[in-house]
């Protein structure tokens, strides 16, 4: 029997087999008793083919994914809302829903004690959630489309406190993206985390690497908002530039009024 | 996966960071067109999205996409009528123009263009076949699984494919 199938394959590998042969090889791979491995050259082939290059997906795939993404989560919303145009329009509604909780709300009360474990799946849940929101504005982030910058930066408003890595990303869109607008934006979405040093700081450094007018008030504005005094020297710094426009200069000059 | 079908769609992302390069390479392998390609993967997980309700959850996701992914890609070669790259003469183009420096080089290029033409001349299923059983991770059994047969058929049909990839890649070679 060994013999045989020694013999079938060496005559394969001579190219002498017949079609019969064949057929009886087949079986022996079908069976699992002949590995491609055991076949000379047409395993030496098999393994040339990890040779031929194949180039990496593109970004422009992996934005259209996220686009995709977007537009279902807002369809997913949008459904969602059917209930909150019944509740607004028919008062009865209202009436029945608020019963029908506090009804449920005293059986749950009576019936269970609070459960730990729930609240961790929740905050579990929603801790996965805003991960990956974070990942998607960081991808649009880097995208060549201005109005995907800006969804980006819209998405930041929608999370509820954004961690360190979404902050810094900010910070650099502020002080290097080519849009003003979408720079205007990231300062706007940066406001809420104003409380964190290392924000104030990227905030305060940002001022010297502005150069349109629109993003210096701005930002200008934003240090009196936030009772910054340690914006003053660098304020004053552009107060000293030859190419700041006059109607910044008087903008940051009364800003420095207010704040020392 | 189970996830985005209880309607956690931005859950896809993490699936889509982890397939789209075997997916993108499955059908660049398949058709030789990167725009395509893209297109493709896009596909794909729109229909995911679509069917995610039809995730059983009992087998695994891969090959669930795999089966979705084979389907985008016959309504794409349905719409196509025919394989890029089947044609001999543009073969023959490419392996001209290499302006290769190194002798070895230049030779090892050669074999991988008369490879890479050899598996385009293959039929579809053949080169799927082949194709599939070279993505990292796809056993026998999940490609049985795609094809609805036994492993061991896949076997068969894997030696079958490398069998007339064989003929087509000595029949290049023999006209260069």
């Amino acid at each position: 029997m060994e013999q045989q199938l020694s013999d079938l394959i060496r005559k394969y590998k001579e190219g002498k087999a017949s079609e019969e042969d064949l057929q009886i090889l087949e079986k022996y791979i079908e069976t699992g008793e002949v590995e491609l491995e055991a076949l000379g050259d047409i395993y030496r082939l098999y393994q040339d083919l990890d040779g031929l290059e194949t180039p990496a997906p593109s970004e422009k795939m992996t934005g259209s994914f996220y686009a995709l993404l977007a537009t279902t989560s807002k369809t997913k919303k949008a459904r969602s809302q059917w209930f909150t145009n019944l509740w607004i329009s028919v008062p009865s509604v209202r009436w029945a829903y608020t019963f029908g909780l506090l009804a449920a709300g005293i059986a749950i009360g009576w019936f269970f004690s609070p459960n730990g474990q729930d609240h961790t799946e929740i905050h579990l849940l929603s801790a996965e959630v805003k991960e990956m929101k974070e990942m998607m504005m960081l991808s649009l982030l880097e995208k060549e489309s201005t109005s995907d910058r800006l969804k980006a930066v819209s998405l930041s408003s929608e999370l509820p406190g954004a961690s360190q890595k979404v902050t810094e990303a900010l910070l650099q869109t502020l002080n290097s993206d080519e849009n003003v607008n979408v720079r205007l934006a990231a300062l706007e979405a940066l406001l809420p985390y104003s409380s964190d040093p290392s924000v104030r700081t990227g905030l305060i450094a940002s001022i010297a690497r502005q150069e349109s007018p629109l993003v210096q008030i701005s930002l200008a504005e934003t240090m009196v908002a936030l009772q910054e005094k340690n914006s003053v020297d660098p304020l004053k710094k552009l107060l000293e530039r030859e190419e700041t426009p006059a109607e910044v200069k008087e903008k940051i000059e009364e800003s420095i009024r207010i704040l020392i | 996966m189970l996830k985005v079908k209880d309607g956690q769609v931005e859950q896809l992302g993490l699936l889509f960071e982890r397939y789209k390069k075997i997916l993108f390479g499955f059908f660049y392998n398949m058709n030789k067109d990167r725009d395509l390609s893209e297109d493709l993967v896009q596909n794909v997980f729109e229909r995911i999205l679509k069917y995610r309700k039809g995730f059983k959850g009992d087998g695994e996701f891969k090959v669930w996409m795999f089966h979705i992914a084979r389907n985008v890609n016959i309504d794409a070669f349905r719409k196509q009528g025919r394989l890029p790259g089947e044609d001999l003469q543009n073969w023959d183009e490419k392996l001209g123009d290499d302006g290769a420096n190194h002798e070895q080089q230049m030779a090892h290029s050669e074999e991988m263009k008369i490879l890479e033409m050899a598996m385009a001349r293959l039929d579809r299923e053949k080169r799927e076949v082949i194709v599939l059983s070279k993505i990292d991770g796809m056993k026998y059994k999940h490609i049985g699984d795609l094809m609805r047969c036994t492993e061991g058929a896949v076997k068969v049909k894997v030696f079958r494919a490398m069998q007339a990839l064989k003929k087509e890649y000595l029949k290049i070679q023999a006209a260069v």
